[in-house]
């Protein structure tokens, strides 16, 4: 592994049944992720991507493959995955997957809530983040359900940041919003990456995002191949 | 500590929901706390009324054998049975005296079962004291004088062995035990009662009436001879030392109340107590009582006890029997102990209600919620910290549904309690009716240990009833701890759900769902 390399993926499969039959998402997938670097995996619906999402973020277990994540096989049986997720891992979702009674400054505060973060430390962090993010002010006390989607995304990235994970992973981020904000939200996301180290793994169907990427992959019936991330 | 928070905090940001919950639980939880509430009266005050009614029972000759003597005797002609009294000899004389009695030894004998906790024996005769007069009889000789029938003078009334200087002579082992002084109807106003030891010592003390120890010049240690049954020529008196003086409260009161100048009749009067061994050589029936009188521990025994008897009494051709005032409690209980079984049939139902209502509401609350499950899991969540946290949220709506439900309770419960508790409940038997026997003995209250454990032979006067039964819903601790007790157990039922949910839940299955 190189030495900025955070992710590092290799033969990995999956495999679902349904009563059709066997559906293959993920088809011998190898990639690596580098730390500082946005990596944009893209592909039609049904591809596998947020599939190949889920693995790498622990939340599926692979057939096959090796996942290793700062250094770590997190398909060891040792692992203990839920502290994994919380430490090394931020989700960044579509449909942005906040909990609707709470409050902005809630949702942020409640992963370093699950983590044992004193609440001062979690309302200072979760203030700042929310700042950065630009959802500050009256927004932070305000209900998720009352402030725009734009804003709710970046609760959510501010959320995926609260316990400074060292990977952002990104399913479908503007997939929910209107142009003009999706784009705010990439600029983030690439700010992220390039400004403070985080690597982040983006998969998304919309090709455009691949111009933003640092480097992009190309998902096709569960199979990866890298593409260039220029027209 | 944060569980804690964040499960309230759910609790109350999904107010709208659960107060649905807690308003449907409430009601059922409402109706369950009073039943529990009218079940753990009705179950104090059936165990209060064990207490004093059905625990007591006496030995005595059963009333079929007395039919069938009576049958018997009816048979004869008086000729016939005047021949047969002619011709008795001294062992059939004494058979013939005592075939009314129970042998002390059979009364001997039960009081040694295990739930026997107190026994009396007792005997009453008619004795006659040829120095002194029965004043109560004396004027029913006057009536009948009066009334210009024949005159029997000095003798009793035709057909009687009763005269005007016959007395009843009431014995016990106990005198302080006998119920006319328990209950308050005659009390001791002079000397002292007999004891134990003089049952035991046969001494030959006795305690009279005031009114008659005024009449005749009587005081406390005084001696009065009093005659032994068939018994004629020197010997055939025993000198009774009187040790006490009682009067008659209840004839005095009649009295008072009425307001009343005519002169005081004293009916209950001109008895004399002395210990059982001193009227058993009176009534020349040694080893015999009229009865033996038991209280047990619980009415709830009285089937042991019946079979004890029916051993102890084997080969008496069913001669004895164990009469006990077991009618008497049904006839105060049964009301109380049908509205106790209506009221636990109603508690399982409003109980079976309450785990419905949770079970489906976490059904409806978890499964509206399950993407929030699969967040907190996806952004690091242990089991334990989401289970905890709808554990926090379910406990809350328990919590507040019983705690309303404990105070509404307090305000219906006697309300259903007299919903439930039968209407045509009445208990004005009483244990003289239901026994058959003489009642003059009784009420705990002896000093003795031996023989004399501690109680006697009761029998309550066949005017005083028991009260009718009456449940009284009071707010009692043990039904805060049942309440707990429900709360801790709705919740962990309604736990069920989410932690089944919580569990299974995977949530790359739920976020993919979009």
């Amino acid at each position: 592994m190189e030495a900025s390399t955070i992710l590092e993926v290799e033969g990995l499969s999956k495999k679902y049944e349904t009563k059709a039959g066997s559906v293959t998402a993920i088809d011998d997938v190898s990639f690596t992720a580098q730390k500082g670097q946005v990596t944009a995996v893209v592909g039609p619906s049904g591809s596998g991507k947020t599939t190949l999402l889920y693995v790498v973020g622990s939340l599926e277990r692979p057939d096959e493959g090796k996942i290793e994540v700062v250094g770590q096989d997190i398909l060891d049986q040792e692992v203990d995955l839920v502290k994994y997720r919380r430490e090394n891992i931020g989700f960044v979702f579509q449909f942005f997957n906040l909990i609707p009674t709470l409050t902005a400054i809630e949702n942020v505060m409640l992963p370093m809530d699950l983590a044992g973060v004193p609440p001062d430390e979690q309302h200072a962090r979760a203030t700042e983040l929310l700042e950065q993010m630009g959802v500050g002010g009256r927004l932070l006390k305000s209900r998720t359900n009352k402030i725009s989607g734009g804003e709710n995304q970046r609760v959510a990235i501010a959320r995926a940041l609260a316990n400074d994970p060292d990977v952002i992973l990104a399913d479908e981020p503007t997939g929910n919003l209107d142009t003009a904000t999706g784009q705010t939200v990439i600029a983030i996301l690439s700010e992220l990456a390039h400004a403070e180290g985080k690597c982040v793994l983006m998969v998304t169907h919309d090709e455009s995002i691949r111009r933003v990427s640092d480097r992009a992959f190309h998902m096709s019936d569960g199979r990866l191949s890298e593409i260039s991330n220029h027209d | 500590m944060r569980t804690l928070h964040r499960g309230f905090r759910s609790f109350r940001r999904n107010y709208v929901r659960n107060l649905i919950v807690v308003i449907l639980l409430f009601i059922c939880l409402t109706f369950s706390m009073s039943m529990l509430a009218v079940k753990l009266a009705a179950d104090s005050q059936v165990e209060t009324i064990k207490q004093k009614v059905g625990n007591f029972g006496q030995i005595q000759v059963s009333s079929a054998y007395r039919l069938k003597q009576f049958e018997a005797e009816r048979q004869q002609t008086a000729a016939e049975r005047a021949a047969a009294a002619r011709s008795l000899t001294t062992a059939q004389e004494f058979a013939n005296r005592v075939q009314n009695l129970v042998p002390e030894k059979l009364a001997n004998q039960f009081s040694t079962d295990q739930y026997v906790q107190t026994y009396d024996k007792a005997l009453e005769a008619n004795v006659t004291v040829p120095k002194l007069t029965n004043t109560n009889m004396q004027q029913l000789f006057q009536l009948r004088e009066n009334r210009g029938t024949e005159s029997f003078g000095n003798a009793g009334p035709p057909g009687s062995s009763m005269n005007q200087n016959s007395f009843s002579f009431a014995g016990n082992t106990n005198g302080s035990s006998a119920s006319d002084f328990t209950t308050g109807a005659k009390k001791l106003t002079k000397g002292k009662f007999f004891t134990y030891q003089d049952y035991k010592d046969s001494n030959p003390v006795v305690i009279i009436e005031k009114n008659l120890a005024a009449d005749n010049d009587l005081d406390v240690g005084d001696t009065i001879e009093a005659q032994v049954s068939g018994s004629t020529g020197s010997g055939s008196t025993i000198g009774l030392k009187v040790i006490g003086i009682y009067e008659t409260v209840e004839a005095q009161q009649q009295s008072q109340s009425s307001g009343s100048s005519t002169p005081n009749v004293n009916p209950a009067g001109n008895v004399f107590y002395a210990p059982l061994t001193v009227v058993q050589k009176l009534n020349a029936t040694p080893g015999y009582v009229e009865l033996g009188a038991y209280y047990f521990d619980s009415v709830d025994n009285t089937a042991a006890l019946k079979a004890a008897f029916k051993t102890d009494a084997k080969g008496t051709g069913g001669k004895y029997e164990l009469a006990t005032d077991i009618s008497d409690y049904q006839a105060i209980a049964d009301p109380l102990i049908k509205a106790r079984n209506t009221s636990v049939i109603g508690l399982a139902g409003a109980l079976g209600a309450c785990v419905l209502i949770i079970l489906l509401a976490m059904i409806i609350i978890v499964s509206g919620r399950t993407r929030e499950l699969g967040v907190l899991k996806a952004i690091g969540s242990t089991d334990r910290q989401v289970i905890g946290q709808f554990a926090v949220e379910i406990l809350c709506i328990c919590l507040v549904a019983i705690i309303l439900a404990m105070g509404v309770t307090a305000i219906i419960g006697q309300s259903m309690g007299n919903w439930l508790l039968p209407k045509a409940q009445t208990a004005t038997t009483s244990q003289q009716q239901n026994q058959g026997g003489p009642g003059f003995f009784g009420g705990p209250g002896g000093n003795n240990t031996s023989l004399y454990k501690e109680g006697s032979r009761f029998t309550r006067n066949t005017a005083q009833s028991e009260p009718a039964a009456k449940l009284n819903v009071v707010y009692r601790g043990s039904l805060f701890l049942y309440g707990i007790l429900i709360l801790i157990g709705v919740s962990f039922i309604g736990m069920a759900i989410p932690v089944f949910w919580i569990i299974r839940l995977r949530p790359a299955r739920v976020l993919s769902m979009e």
